[in-house]
């Protein structure tokens, strides 16, 4: 390509808090309309705002984790303009001084790691939901004034995969943090991305265009590769690239334009009165950086190290935070990580709908389950069984009581049954003997039927070959 | 008083007077106990109420019933007052005759062909009219201490901060306080005591509380410090005026005061009035961005959402508040607000320098309230600008500017009318503002007019 490419991205986050960024109010996803609502949210007369500490205190976090420097002194300005999402006819935000600054996180694109820069981040309010029918619109005031951040990257990013790499980062780095849902497709995150082209090596930047209202990762990139090829071959017939906003159409996969860009809009941003600068206190920093999980790549390199994780499955965890939340919650009553990661991953993971796998299973009962199938209490064709009565909200005790299920280890009994199996299959130790292991496998399930599957197999197993080495 | 007594008086003077906006059917009391128990007690019609008309004396608001109750309304409420109207106001709080309410001028009921001030008009008129024990203004130039000095009453703006903005419909937050009409200085101590507090609603209010004033406070002007703000007496040319003000002074003296005079750098002070029109009326401008007739308020038809709000402001508003606007907006204009907002904040903290070292040795700094009684109703403000008008007449914005507490308590008569006296303390320290004003009320013994209803 004989253009370079140049991403920068502003990312809108929606804070995990229980109320507003500046009122009582819940906040409250797929809500009743406007249920979720105050007087403040709604802009009435002599309303005034009070800062939401824990929406600081998640900010904090969000600073703190993309390596931001933290203004201590939190200060905020009012964006006029007039809208009719915007009940109070002003935002309140952090222009002037935003909470953090000069961050960086690290990526990884084609096993490269690269560090794209954060320029800032800063504390906001969001603006009302709007339903534009054709004679009329609707407004749904529970979404206005959820305490947001929105985070500005520096033009670091060069093309389309490593844009999506570094919104997949961001957002998983977000949701470990536990600072929010990060749910795109609800809206919880929200990117623009800004993209110009510029000749290769050129220290002048191109006319940047942004891409608004891009609502899954999949569509960042898409979207990206498109506006690509659109400014190149505009570029290519020396026509100009008009600043503008432009949205991507899933339909004919392009972007198209929405409006050229404001460059005359004024927002007249000024000090807000009503909050005066607050310092945050020491108490407050700290309580934030202490509550800070593990990040994903610290959490992933303990899984290998510590549990003894295969990276393939520690991936899989990793990928899967509510999997992963639980292997935490349940790897406190169990010592077999091992087990227990098999058992979520082929078994838990396919549950379908669950989110919080707690409220199936709670974490003790399973960790109950995965000890009581390492200890031979039960083996692990009976631990299907089991398993599946489970999550009929009964304990594995009880269900192994019920059903009778023991399993058995002596000696003699299993011996008596191994020579039985070997009596019904003489053909197998011939097998055995010409080197084929697969008869082994063969007579441990037919002693597993003839002991009703309550024999253990394990045990089983090394009783068959010390058995058929002995012929 | 009565609160039955309280209604029936404010019918009586309301024809000739315009002072309500909405007189209650009956006193509205939630607790028959309390500190205030029996106060009859009249509301600026920018409090908001809840299921009550508030409308901040502007078209925009004139069909808006309040859906929360004021913090400062509860906390009266609490303390077991009668509340018997709402009063009328300069649009929005904008303005200082007193004429521009949406419901029309109010008249001084001491002389009805001169206004009341502004723009907490009409609590100062019901004050005047002896029709409830006190009024709630919002002083945000002087909207509560020049109305006081107008009509003969006491007027009060504590320190920001101290009693919480939650609930009042605003002008410019920065510079906007609760304020309050009483008859006496006693009266005005403990119903700031009421008042007062922290309001998590309102988190710039005051952590600090209030002390208890009441019962500390003695009124004896012995050894008290008292500094004369000598450029405002420079600049008054009625010799009345300066007559009544001398004889404070000497009475002050007498009584053991050590009186001095201070002199603030008079090229800073020609800039109090631009400086507070750039100020307020930025800030005014996003305020009031929240009246555009779409959830709430008084709504025009129109093609579109942009143009409903159009229809709605331009209908909704009068042209003076229209033009303040379109001032505050082109302060804040990009490429003015280096030049008009962020300059006139500079100088708001220099004038408040200004104010702090003149109070620095000092326990209050006292001037004239104004240069003259009560203006006419048709009177023109053509000499606003003049060097005259400049300092004398907008000299109480520097309580606005700093959030230093200030009141106004009668001076005296001339030719019938009443006239106050402004009295300035440091931040916080209402108790020594209140102390020597209980003082000066002694010595003033000022002998109430009686009005023409």
């Amino acid at each position: 390509m004989k253009r370079d490419v140049v991403i920068g991205i502003e990312v809108h986050c929606e804070l995990k808090t229980n109320t507003k960024m500046f009122s009582g109010a819940p906040v409250g996803f797929a809500q009743e309309p406007n249920t979720c609502v105050n007087e403040i949210d709604l802009g009435h007369p002599g309303t005034l705002p009070a800062l939401n500490k824990e929406a600081v205190k998640l900010s904090i976090m969000a600073c703190f984790i993309t390596g931001c420097r933290i203004d201590y002194l939190m200060r905020f300005d009012r964006k006029n303009y007039y809208y009719s999402d915007l009940p109070k006819g002003f935002q309140i935000t952090q222009q002037f001084y935003p909470l953090g600054k000069d961050g960086s996180i690290s990526i990884i694109v084609d096993d490269q790691e690269i560090t794209i820069g954060i320029e800032r981040i800063h504390m906001e309010e969001d603006t009302a939901k709007q339903f534009h029918m054709e004679d009329k619109t609707l407004i749904d005031y529970n979404r206005a004034g959820t305490p947001l951040i929105e985070i500005v990257s520096k033009p670091d990013m060069r093309s389309a995969k490593q844009a999506k790499a570094y919104v997949e980062t961001l957002r998983n780095m977000l949701l470990y943090a536990n600072v929010s849902d990060v749910k795109m497709e609800e809206g919880s995150l929200r990117c623009d991305v800004n993209i110009s082209l510029k000749e290769k090596g050129s220290d002048t930047f191109g006319t940047k265009v942004e891409i608004k209202n891009l609502n899954s990762i999949a569509n960042i990139e898409k979207a990206i590769d498109a506006e690509i090829i659109r400014q190149n071959e505009l570029l290519d017939n020396n026509e100009p690239i008009i600043q503008q906003t432009r949205r991507y159409d899933e339909a004919t996969k392009t972007t198209i334009a929405m409006r050229d860009k404001e460059a005359a809009l004024d927002y007249r941003y000024f000090p807000e009165p009503n909050i005066f600068p607050t310092m945050i206190t020491d108490a407050l920093y700290q309580e934030a950086i202490a509550s800070i999980p593990l990040m994903p790549d610290k959490k992933r390199q303990m899984l290998i190290e510590d549990y003894q994780l295969k990276e393939v499955d520690a991936d899989i965890l990793i990928n899967n935070k509510a999997l992963l939340d639980y292997f935490d919650d349940v790897i406190v009553h169990t010592s077999s990580a091992t087990l227990l990661c098999n058992w979520l991953i082929s078994e838990v993971l396919s549950l379908e709908a669950v989110h919080d796998y707690n409220k199936h299973i709670p974490a003790e009962d399973f960790g109950r389950f995965i000890n009581l199938l390492k200890d031979n209490k039960i083996n692990s064709k009976q631990a299907k069984v089991v398993f599946t009565h489970m999550l009929e909200k009964k304990k594995p005790d009880d269900i192994i009581k019920e059903l009778n299920m023991v399993v058995i280890e002596d000696d003699n009994l299993l011996h008596l049954w191994i020579l039985q199996a070997i009596d019904n299959h003489p053909q197998s130790v011939v097998d055995y003997k010409n080197g084929k292991d697969r008869a082994v496998g063969f007579l441990v399930g037919q002693v597993m039927k003839l002991s009703k599957g309550q024999a253990n197999p394990a045990k089983t197993n090394q009783l068959v070959k010390e058995e058929l080495n002995k012929r | 008083m009565d609160a039955n007594k309280s209604i029936e008086r404010l019918h009586q003077i309301q024809q000739q007077t315009n002072a309500c906006i909405t007189i209650f059917e009956k006193p509205v009391q939630h607790k028959k106990e309390g500190k205030l128990s029996n106060w009859s007690v009249a509301i600026k019609d920018n409090f908001v109420m809840k299921d009550v008309l508030t409308t901040a004396g502007s078209t925009i608001l004139s069909n808006y019933i309040g859906v929360y109750d004021a913090t400062v309304l509860t906390k009266l409420a609490d303390e077991g007052v009668s509340y018997v109207a709402k009063t009328a106001l300069d649009e929005l709080g904008m303005g200082g005759s007193g004429l521009t309410c949406f419901t029309g001028p109010t008249k001084n009921p001491l002389d009805l062909k001169r206004q009341a001030g502004g723009s907490s008009s009409g609590s100062a008129a019901v004050m005047a009219a002896n029709a409830v024990d006190l009024a709630l203004g919002s002083d945000t130039g002087d909207s509560v201490r020049k109305p006081a000095s107008y009509c003969g009453v006491v007027g009060v703006k504590p320190t920001y901060g101290r009693i919480s903005r939650y609930g009042v419909i605003p002008y410019a937050s920065s510079l906007d306080h609760v304020g309050y009409f009483t008859h006496n200085v006693m009266d005005s101590v403990k119903a700031l005591e009421v008042m007062a507090g922290f309001d998590l609603k309102d988190p710039t209010t005051l952590i600090q509380q209030l002390p208890a004033i009441s019962n500390v406070i003695t009124g004896d002007l012995k050894g008290k410090k008292i500094a004369i703000f000598k450029n405002v007496i420079d600049h008054i040319d009625k010799v009345e005026t300066k007559q009544l003000f001398e004889q404070v002074i000497d009475a002050c003296k007498q009584q053991g005061a050590l009186v001095s005079e201070v002199v603030m750098d008079e090229k800073l002070l020609k800039t109090m009035l631009p400086t507070y029109y750039i100020l307020a009326n930025c800030e005014a401008t996003a305020n009031h961005a929240n009246l555009v007739g779409i959830n709430f308020g008084l709504a025009q038809d129109g093609e579109d959402i942009y143009d409903i709000m159009k229809k709605s402001r331009t209908h909704g508003f009068n042209e003076m508040i229209r033009r303040r606007f379109v001032i505050g907006s082109f302060g804040l204009k990009d490429e003015n607000q280096e030049e008009l907002y962020v300059k006139a904040q500079k100088i708001r903290r220099l004038l408040v320098d200004q104010l702090s070292k003149a109070l620095a040795d000092v326990d209050v700094l006292i001037a004239p309230a104004s240069s003259d009684v009560a203006p006419l109703l048709e009177s023109d403000d053509a000499d606003r600008l003049s060097n005259k008008h400049l300092i004398s007449e907008n000299h109480m914005v520097l309580g606005n500017f700093s959030g230093f507490p200030s009141m106004t308590i009668p001076m005296g008569n001339i030719n019938s009318l009443p006239i106050g006296l402004n009295i300035n303390a440091k931040a916080m320290d209402e108790q020594t503002m209140f102390d020597v004003a209980l003082g000066l009320e002694k010595v003033i013994n000022y002998k109430k007019v009686k009005g023409e209803v």
